[in-house]
């Protein structure tokens, strides 16, 4: 499926006049890395392997948690660490993240909201924790 | 009064309609160049739903010691029934999934069918949650009690609100199937609903290891 | 007495209390009551109310939205406007204020949330609508009908918002509304419940919009317009919509909570029970200090395209536009604990917080550098647009550095909550916002009416408005200074104040007639403004400049290919080159008739009406918790919305030869 980002690269150099080199080749390592990607085969394979992935991952996360087998922090952090990869297994395997036409504009949006919504409660912590003294 | 003739006229209707060639290759929902144009739009509706849930996530963290005179994290959550939202909400996950692998393979039949299995993954998912939310206020924890409840029951009430809402919504898309058939935009609608239904999973998966999973670690 | 009087004296005391019937609120309803009777007669008379019901309550033209927005925009600025002439007068005159300390905690309330979210972003949002799809070479946005819906969200949350001082009482918490003053038993009014509902209806139109135009601006470029061709107008369209998307979240979950402790017994901000107030401070603040960007950004894009036009260059130092602007956009998420340094969270929290607001300075002086160098060596010509953009530079650059030193967490302690915050966000918001809307207005308005507004009126309006501007908020820095905190209603003679108060509130009214000689400008323009013939009034570099004014229905009869930046002054070079016409040669761009297709145009539909009526309803419902009507209300919410979702006829053709015939009209068809 490599031709509608073939196609957009066309566009971007058919152009007539003067252009800026380097953005434009900023702009276009942008678009292969959103290049649209389609799963398509005859036997639901991948959601399968999917279903089973998500499954292993929930019982490893419960197991942790009812034999105690770590620290508590340690333990917590493992269990983020569980809920991310199955975070990205839905959005990788479910939800087929770079289906697109044309570039898969969502991506972009999508980190950034990830990365401002760990942000946003990260820092809500740190900020309403009212700790004194310099940390 | 000097004139010019414009060059370059191209397309018809939308723009990026000049890659016909392209789109024949492509799915039914992204072969017409608007329901892809919304799929974008849905995309970007689940970006600021997930802020959403990251101001209820932050809200929660912040105000899980507060718990005034009432029950803790600890002392409240049973992990039984948190089990068994989880496995119901995974396998709904994995139903939809198929409902969009047998739209793209035009089975109708089939995809009706993993449709309502999902539905009724889904009110399990639901009957389950009230169960324990009235569970919850009968031993006099409700959302009156203490920040850290209060929290609570915005943050999981809310995603089971969004649950209620899809159910509703894959309701609807059936009796639209049913009269429509799959064209581009019902096909469209199919697709939204899926990835709406994953998000909500991702959102329980973080629910799950922060409240209930979290709370028990203490 | 039986039920039914009892229930009438319930009603009445209920919807009529007593902050309502104090003789402004009388006088100013009777003001509107009669505008109200001069309008119904007036349309009445000329048998206009079919034509506003198809043409505009229906419409799902960007265009006519973008209209729309700008009159109630224009509306609000008025009623925000009067907002602070009161507050101005009652300061002038501390020892005989013209209205009460409760009214006026409500002015300042209303002021507020007036001119941030009723005002300054249906402006933004009429820029948007007017000339977004123009500049990228679109037929519409990318869902006209979501585009309605947002409007007309917004249009009924700022009549909810406005209700309020009719019935039941205005709000009294300030713009912020901070806990614990917004809890029920400090606060048992419906006000705050007005403005909760109002901010959270139309907070969902403006989620919608900002969904809208970056879905617009990321698919609905037309073809070889790549992001980095695009006009830096439509950067800060993309930027700003990023930012809406991201800040409005808080926002609402902030509200909800409000509501809930108000309304169902929870306890997230009450003083009891667990609760944290400053909970909801650290959330507003995640929204409020993008939204600070999110009113800026759009004002920034309009500089950029107003003084690369006005002094015949290209636009200095594009890239790195480009870059700051996402940089802005970036580390506004970075910095909201600087709006409460005095919470206290400690020495390592303000620091980081001071540091990165700070850094914001770089992105912005580097714009600031561009904008100066796109003047330098350039034809400048002192339009409206451009003396707006050319006096919001010192503007800007007097906000920043008092910015910066607000940042500066030790600074802060001394300065927050005095005049000289006022001053400060007073400095950005009309030096940076307002300046950089109405330069956009000025700018645009051929384009979007057909003709232009009368240059001298104009002038004369903006040399009142900017000097207007430094008399009223110069002495407020000096005033905040002397140890004057806002939000104070009157204070004793013998502080120093008063004479700086007096200066200041000179100023306020002079910003007040440059309001009024903009209406009359506005309206004589409208009779006999100089019309628009070739659809490129400015010599303008951009797509939009390429259609006639006002653009038809269709906007292009043919969608441009673009070859570089600046698309419209490329075509317009190439062509001075083969004819050797001069520079100011205004040529009027031609399409072949074969080139020309049908086309499919949105088609009007009354459900984003009805939609915002039924919030109102469930709004109005909630702020009394009348949970019938509120039942009402929702009811309404859920048909409209299911009638919408089973409605797939959404597009009206337009055969070829109609746009043919259409162009043919304009004379811009190839004979």
């Amino acid at each position: 499926m490599a031709t509608v980002v073939e196609q957009q690269q066309e566009a971007v150099t058919a152009g007539r006049g003067p252009t800026a080199g380097s953005a434009l080749g900023a702009e276009r390592a942008l678009l292969r890395f959103l290049e649209p990607h389609f799963a398509g085969e005859g036997f639901p394979w991948t959601q399968l392997w999917g279903y089973v992935g998500s499954l292993v991952l929930t019982f490893a996360a419960f197991g942790l948690v009812i034999h105690h087998l770590l620290t508590p922090t340690a333990l917590l952090g493992l269990v983020l660490v569980l809920a991310a990869g199955q975070a990205s297994l839905q959005l990788g395997v479910f939800m087929h993240l770079r289906e697109s036409r044309g570039p898969a504009w969502q991506v972009l949006p999508l980190g950034l909201s990830f990365a401002i919504g760990v942000g946003m409660i990260v820092a809500s912590l740190w900020i309403m924790a009212f700790k004194w003294g310099v940390s | 009064m000097s004139s010019i003739p414009l060059e370059g006229a191209v397309s018809a209707a939308w723009p990026e309609a000049h890659t016909p060639e392209a789109a024949e290759a492509l799915p039914l929902e992204f072969a017409d160049q608007e329901q892809s144009i919304a799929i974008t739009g849905f995309w970007m509706f689940l970006v600021t739903d997930l802020l959403i849930f990251a101001s209820l996530f932050a809200a929660y963290a912040v105000y899980r010691p507060m718990i005034a005179s009432g029950p803790s994290a600890q002392q409240l959550f049973h992990l039984g029934p948190t089990l068994l939202e989880t496995l119901l909400l995974l396998t709904s996950s994995f139903t939809v999934g198929l409902v969009v692998w047998s739209m793209r393979r035009g089975h109708r039949r089939a995809m009706v069918g993993w449709m309502v299995i999902t539905l009724l993954l889904g009110a399990g998912f639901v009957a389950t949650e009230l169960h324990e939310f009235f569970g919850d206020v009968a031993l006099g924890a409700s959302w009156h009690t203490s920040a850290f409840l209060s929290a609570f029951f915005l943050l999981v009430g809310t995603h089971g609100l969004h649950v209620t809402f899809g159910i509703l919504w894959a309701l609807a898309l059936l009796i639209q199937v049913a009269r429509k058939g799959i064209n581009s935009i019902t096909a469209r609608k199919i697709y939204t609903f899926s990835l709406y239904w994953h998000f909500l999973d991702i959102i329980w998966v973080f629910i799950l290891s922060i409240v209930y999973l979290g709370g028990k670690i203490g | 007495m039986t039920p039914m009087p009892h229930f009438a004296v319930y009603l009445i005391h209920t919807l009529f209390p007593p902050d309502v019937r104090r003789p402004t609120e009388i006088g100013a309803d009777v003001m509107m009551g009669v505008v109200a009777i001069w309008i119904f007669v007036h349309m009445t008379r000329h048998h206009r109310w079919g034509w506003l019901w198809h043409e505009w309550f229906t419409t799902v033209d960007h265009k006519k939205i973008g209209v729309m927005y700008l009159v109630a925009a224009l509306i609000m600025l008025f009623r925000g406007g009067i907002d602070a002439l009161m507050m101005r007068t009652n300061l002038a005159l501390p020892l005989h204020p013209v209205i009460s300390a409760e009214e006026y905690n409500e002015v300042f309330t209303t002021h507020g949330v007036i001119m941030i979210f009723f005002m300054a972003m249906p402006f933004i949002f009429a820029l948007f609508n007017a000339v977004i799809p123009l500049m990228i070479g679109a037929r519409d946005v990318a869902f006209p009908r979501l585009n309605a819906v947002s409007f007309w969200l917004f249009a009924f949350g700022a009549a909810l918002f406005n209700v309020a001082f009719v019935v039941g009482g205005s709000p009294n918490a300030g713009w912020t509304a901070y806990p614990p003053l917004t809890e029920l038993a400090y606060n048992p009014g419906p006000g705050l419940n007005y403005y909760l509902m109002a901010l959270i209806i139309s907070g969902i139109g403006t989620t919608i919009t900002g969904l809208n135009f970056l879905v617009t601006v990321l698919r609905l470029r037309a073809p070889g317009m790549t992001l980095m061709r695009m006009p830096m107008f439509v950067w800060s369209a993309l930027n700003t919509s990023a930012l809406i998307l991201f800040a409005f979240p808080p926002l609402t979950v902030a509200l909800l909570m409000t509501l809930l402790d108000r309304t169902a017994g929870t306890h997230f901000f009450t003083m009891g029970g667990g609760g944290m107030p400053m909970m909801y401070v650290n959330l507003f603040w995640l929204f409020g200090h993008p939204e600070v960007y999110i009113v800026v950004l759009p004002a920034f894009g309009v500089f950029s395209e107003v003084f690369a036009t006005f002094s015949r260059k290209r636009l200095f130092g594009y890239d790195s536009m480009v870059l700051s602007m996402t940089a802005i956009m970036v580390l506004a998420y970075g910095t909201w604990v600087h709006h409460f340094f005095t919470m206290g969270a400690g020495p390592a929290v303000n620091a980081f917080f001071g540091v990165s607001t700070m850094l914001i300075a770089i992105p912005t002086g580097v714009k600031i550098f561009n904008w100066i160098f796109t003047m330098w060596g350039g034809r400048v010509r002192f339009t409206v647009a451009m003396l707006y953009a050319m006096a919001f530079i010192p503007t800007f650059i007097l906000g920043g550095a008092t910015g910066i030193l607000l940042a500066t967490v030790p600074a802060d302690y001394q300065l927050h909550n005095s005049y000289f915050l006022v001053a400060h966000f007073h400095t950005m918001l009309i030096g940076g916002t307002v300046f950089g809307l109405l330069a956009g207005m000025y700018y645009w308005w051929p384009k979007m009416f057909g003709y232009s507004l009368r240059e001298s009126q104009g002038k004369l309006a903006f040399w009142l408005f900017a000097s207007g501007f430094w008399v009223t908020f110069g002495p407020q820095y000096l005033l905040g200074f002397s140890g004057m905190t806002r939000r104070m209603d009157t204070y004793p003679l013998g502080l120093g104040w008063h004479s700086l108060n007096v200066v200041s509130t000179v100023g306020a009214f002079i910003m007040g007639a440059a309001f009024l000689i903009l209406v009359y400008n506005v309206l004589w323009s409208m009779r006999h403004g100089v019309r628009d013939q070739t659809g490129d009034p400015w010599n303008g570099r951009t797509l939009e400049w390429s259609l006639p004014s006002p653009v038809p229905e269709y906007n292009f009869a043919c969608l441009p290919t673009v070859g570089e930046r600046d698309a419209w002054w490329g075509v317009k070079e190439a062509f001075r080159r083969e004819t050797g016409a001069d520079e100011d040669a205004a040529p009027t761009p031609q399409v072949r008739a074969e080139d020309i297709r049908g086309l499919h145009l949105p088609r009007n539909t009354a459900y984003p009406f009805f939609l915002g009526a039924s919030f109102f309803v469930f709004g109005f419902g909630v702020v009394f918790t009348w949970w019938i009507i509120a039942a009402i209300g929702f009811a309404g919410i859920a048909c409209t919305l299911v009638y919408a979702w089973f409605d797939h006829d959404e597009h009206l053709p337009m055969p070829a030869d109609e746009v043919r015939h259409h162009e043919a009209t304009l004379g811009r068809l190839l004979a």
